[in-house]
């Protein structure tokens, strides 16, 4: 299998966070994960992508314990994990698991002494995370009252309330709308950059692509990529022109052969340049035919370099 | 794991406990059993009190007959009122209305329908022992000869009925009733709390958190806990009368009785909780829960049915010694074959030791279905699918 990695690679001698290796599990017949092996870094953000199906779900519940894998182990700061160290990690499922019935700040006490604080830490710490996270005044009201904006936050709230050393979140993104995108983005960046492992699902590649440093993208239960984001997009070796033209006309574009068309919008076309055509010999052409109204030179989206690690197939 | 086993157990009963008590159903149910509970205490108590005689109408004055029906009346614990009327016609309209239990009018007994006979023999014999002392004394007894014949007494009368000791078959009964009510209402609780955890993937973070185990016992916990203090607080109303009202009488059981009951109730209580939970763990949706509890509530109705037809009719029939034996009706059918007062007591410690192991197979299976179910989401999981799943754990 071919597996593109850049930077930080997971089979370092000691990995200083939480490294994955050679992990394997099958359902019945199908095949869940195959050997997939990646690491997150404290305070790199890191990103576990892929389409919906591809097994990040089942890869986060081999890491919290919920599923032992049929093969391969999972490792902190070069141990093997044991539950006692889970219980200090931070977990947000995909879907929201909180007891309708419950008090938001009910809910956050209760969360914090699962995780081994003392009923005074857990009320201490809840009114302190509500607070930072803008929940403070619900602290007495229903959960089941509460916005689905409001229960993301207490969800995060549970999840963070002991203050953990790895959070591990299932599609957080899932269903927000932007400002909670922002919202919820800044948390988790103020606890990475304290020195906090954070790794996340998501199969919204673009919308996170701005929020990982590090990603480790799998398909159909393989990783196919793994790595700083930077360092893969600039590692693709594939500057993109984007360009924004008055009219449809592409007449100019035949003269280019080496150039391939990665999108053709309304109004943007997007396209590919292989390293020996100038950018601006390209702009000119267009200019030439028709007006530019906008333009830049930009590397692949996260969605395009998985589409082709994809295709190159980690698969066999 | 949250500290120690037993303190991560108790975490998860104590929300459960405060999810209960804070529910609207727990206050409706509640306020509802304690009413039908009072009521069972009271209204008896109003209805007899203004039914604690019977009132005899007669036609002119038949002193002797009335003195002798009252006598009669007294010993059985009865008072008896008496209404002298003008004629025949009055005495049949008061008994036809409902003014008097009964009615003498010359040579005829007017007896409500719905009177049970008592009244009408204790008349009939009154009626018959002064006709026949005046016919004596007629023909030449002295009054003293007269009150020897009169004072032949017909033998006592000892009821009986199928068990050697009715207060004990009582005790058996309520086990067997108690024990259905509770584990009917706790069921469905246990079952949708776990279902609701089930549903909302809170399982999922606890999990990650607790033994399945852990959060399996704690629920049953809580909620037998709630439902032991619903059964004492419905028990209470009819202590207080039996203490200090007396106006029921309880059957008078044996402390060793009471404390088997109690055993039974908590095996049984345990035994099907764990059942009903594992159910639960089974839904994908809390709505479906009522579809997963069915096999396990009919199950239940079954060992009642068995346990009160079969052990009242026949407590020593093969259906009955089978089903006080077999773990799932054990509970329900044992307490009512041992108040019987023939069982070996080696069949009922094979019952009892049957019924806890298949309470702790059953704990073991709600935890492992807890677990596995977990990955079967987006539909209801099969327990043959579970339990066959390849191992997650």
């Amino acid at each position: 299998m071919s597996v593109q990695t850049a930077r930080r690679p997971a089979d370092v001698a000691v990995h200083p966070g939480l490294a994955v290796r050679g992990v394997s599990h099958a359902f019945g017949d199908r095949q869940a994960l195959a050997e997939v092996s990646f690491g997150v870094t404290p305070g790199v953000m890191t990103g576990l992508l892929g389409p919906n199906g591809a097994g990040k779900t089942t890869l986060l519940r081999v890491l919290l314990g919920v599923l032992t894998p049929d093969r391969g182990s999972v490792t902190f700061a070069g141990r093997p994990v044991a539950a006692e160290h889970r219980r200090r990690w931070g977990y947000m499922p995909q879907e929201r698991g909180l007891y309708p019935a419950m008090r938001a700040g009910e809910q956050v006490v209760y969360f914090g002494r699962l995780h081994g604080l003392t009923r005074r830490e857990a009320v201490v710490r809840a009114h302190a995370i509500l607070g930072d996270l803008g929940l403070a005044e619900r602290w007495a009201d229903r959960t089941s009252t509460l916005s689905g904006g409001m229960q993301q936050r207490l969800q995060l709230a549970t999840a963070l309330v002991h203050e953990p050393e790895v959070i591990v979140l299932d599609e957080p993104f899932a269903g927000l709308d932007p400002l909670a995108v922002a919202d919820l983005s800044r948390a988790l960046r103020a606890r990475s950059a304290s020195g906090c492992t954070v790794l996340f699902s998501s199969h919204q590649l673009d919308l996170v692509q701005d929020l990982c440093e590090d990603i480790a993208m799998i398909d159909h239960g393989w990783a196919v990529l793994a790595g700083s984001v930077a360092d893969l997009r600039a590692a693709s070796g594939e500057r993109q022109l984007r360009l924004h033209l008055a009219t449809t006309d592409r007449s100019w574009l035949p003269r280019f052969p080496g150039v391939t068309v990665v999108g053709d919008l309304a109004d943007e076309l997007r396209l590919a340049l292989p390293a020996d055509v100038d950018p601006l010999v390209v702009l000119d052409a267009a200019r030439a035919v028709t007006r530019v109204d906008d333009f830049g030179l930009e590397l692949p989206t996260l969605s395009q370099l998985f589409v082709r690690a994809a295709d190159l197939g980690g698969r066999p | 794991m949250t500290g120690t086993w037993w303190a991560g157990t108790w975490l998860v009963a104590q929300r459960n406990i405060t999810d209960n008590l804070r529910s609207r159903a727990f206050t409706v149910v509640t306020v509802l059993l304690l009413l039908v509970s009072v009521g069972a205490v009271v209204v008896p108590g109003l209805l007899s009190r203004s039914d604690t005689g019977w009132t005899l109408a007669t036609t002119g004055s038949t002193p002797a007959v009335v003195a002798a029906v009252q006598d009669a009346a007294r010993a059985t614990g009865t008072e008896l009122e008496h209404v002298a009327l003008a004629g025949g016609a009055q005495v049949r309209r008061a008994v036809q209305e409902g003014d008097a239990d009964a009615g003498l009018a010359g040579g005829t007994l007017y007896v409500r329908a719905d009177s049970g006979g008592a009244l009408a023999a204790l008349v009939s014999q009154a009626v018959v022992a002064v006709d026949v002392g005046q016919r004596l004394l007629a023909a030449g007894l002295s009054p003293e000869q007269v009150a020897q014949v009169q004072s032949v007494r017909a033998p006592e009368q000892v009821p009986l009925s199928g068990v050697q000791d009715t207060g004990r078959a009582a005790a058996g009964f309520l086990v067997g009733i108690v024990l259905y009510l509770a584990v009917t209402f706790a069921g469905s609780t246990i079952a949708t709390a776990v279902a609701t955890e089930k549903g909302t993937r809170i399982s999922e973070v606890l999990l990650a958190v607790l033994r399945p185990s852990q959060i399996m016992v704690g629920t049953v916990l809580a909620v037998g806990l709630v439902t032991f203090g619903q059964v004492l607080l419905l028990a209470t109303p009819v202590a207080v009368a039996a203490r200090w009202g007396g106006t029921i009488g309880l059957p008078a059981v044996a402390g060793a009785d009471i404390a088997l009951g109690i055993v039974w109730f908590v095996l049984g209580f345990v035994l099907y909780s764990f059942a009903f939970a594992a159910a639960g763990a089974l839904v994908d949706k809390v709505t479906d829960v009522s579809a997963t509890v069915t096999p396990v509530t009919l199950v239940l109705v079954a060992g009642y049915m068995v346990g009160v037809l079969a052990a009242t009719s026949d407590s020593e029939g093969a259906v009955s010694v089978v089903a006080s034996l077999f773990p799932v009706s054990a509970p329900l059918v044992m307490p009512i074959r041992w108040a019987g007062g023939q069982v070996p007591p080696v069949q009922l410690v094979l019952s009892m030791a049957g019924t806890a192991v298949t309470a702790a197979l059953l704990a073991a299976l709600a935890a492992t279905v807890y677990r596995r179910a977990l990955l079967i989401t987006g539909r209801r999981a099969r327990l043959r699918e579970v339990v066959h799943l390849r191992a997650a754990a």
